[in-house]
């Protein structure tokens, strides 16, 4: 028995394409082809959606900060003014009571004084005597050139 | 219509995308072959021929007239299929053998394939070959173009094109001889 080669030459098999494609495949692959070919335009606005959509996101929890920050700075504004308005309730003598027990008296302060000391006036405004004004100018003068 | 037509069309941005739809109506097919020749499956195959179109778009305003259209897209084809298949290679570390024992597989098993024996037979013989070998068989046996045409699309001279057809005309008729 003889295991003979079968010699298969290429020109006896005949020519043909074994391979398919799915049915229309032909007629819908220029539409798919057309379809991204022109998604430059639409890729610009899914561009605009892919920034849009993290964006929006993020603004609950910046809307929160804003929000946050104007209540500060409203409390702060209003908390100074209660500040002053405290301050305008203070009578005049008690603020002068005040700063002749707790206020250290600075030659600036004096040099202020002397400055005005040309100037009328109201006693009450100053609320001291001729004589403690002029002790304290006196010490101004002395302190000023040094002596 | 002629590819000349078409180009001065496609040059005309009013009828940019009527001349296009009908470059790729007359190109599809021939694109689509030479292509699933060399992935074997249709998906493979479909995905690279939208891609060669949405390429031919890209560039076709750039394209030279002093080549053939179709050869230019032929060049395109073959080189997204070479992309493709040694990026196969790269994703898997596969070897060439791999390579070619997969899309055999592909054969046996893919349910778009129709053919007896022998043709079966013939295919796989196709896979043993080197890629560029391939490519040269399906160009000048199954397209049928000319050596010439061929040379364009690959950059490949005329004379070594002969000698590898005829080489692999031999490794397939050998491969076709063995049980």
């Amino acid at each position: 028995m003889t295991n003979k080669k079968q010699h298969i030459r290429l020109e006896d098999i005949p020519k043909r394409n074994i391979y398919e494609v799915p049915e229309g495949y032909f007629d819908s692959l220029p539409m798919r082809v057309m379809d991204r070919v022109a998604a430059p335009e639409s890729a610009a606005a899914a561009w605009y959606t892919s920034f849009w959509r993290p964006l929006r996101l993020a603004m609950a929890p910046l809307a929160l900060l804003l929000a946050f920050a104007v209540v500060y700075v409203l409390n702060m504004q209003s908390d100074s003014e209660k500040h002053i308005a405290n301050l305008a309730a203070v009578g005049d003598k008690e603020i002068v009571d005040y700063l002749s027990t707790y206020a250290v008296l600075e030659s600036s302060d004096l040099a202020e004084v002397h400055s005005i000391s040309g100037q009328v006036l109201p006693a009450d405004f100053l609320n001291v005597s001729a004589s403690s004004a002029e002790e304290e100018l006196e010490y101004a003068r002395l302190d000023t050139t040094g002596l | 219509m002629e590819d000349k037509e078409l180009l001065e069309k496609f040059a005309n941005p009013d009828s940019r995308n009527l001349a296009f739809n009908q470059l790729v109506r007359k190109y599809q097919q021939k694109v689509y072959w030479h292509i699933r020749k060399m992935v074997i499956g249709h998906d493979d195959a479909d995905d690279l021929t939208q891609e060669v179109f949405v390429k031919v778009w890209k560039n076709l305003e750039n394209f030279r007239q002093d080549a053939q259209l179709y050869t230019w897209i032929y060049r395109i084809a073959t080189n997204e299929c070479l992309s493709f298949l040694s990026s196969k290679k790269r994703k898997f570390f596969l070897p060439l053998n791999d390579v070619a024992a997969e899309l055999a597989e592909k054969i046996d098993s893919t349910p778009g394939i129709d053919g007896d024996e022998v043709q079966l037979k013939l295919q796989k013989a196709l896979l043993r070959l080197p890629e560029k070998q391939r490519l040269v068989f399906n160009m000048k046996y199954y397209d049928e173009l000319k050596y010439e045409e061929i040379s364009e699309i690959l950059g490949t001279s005329v004379g070594a094109l002969k000698a590898s057809y005829h080489l692999a005309v031999k490794k397939i008729e050998e491969f076709l001889k063995q049980d």
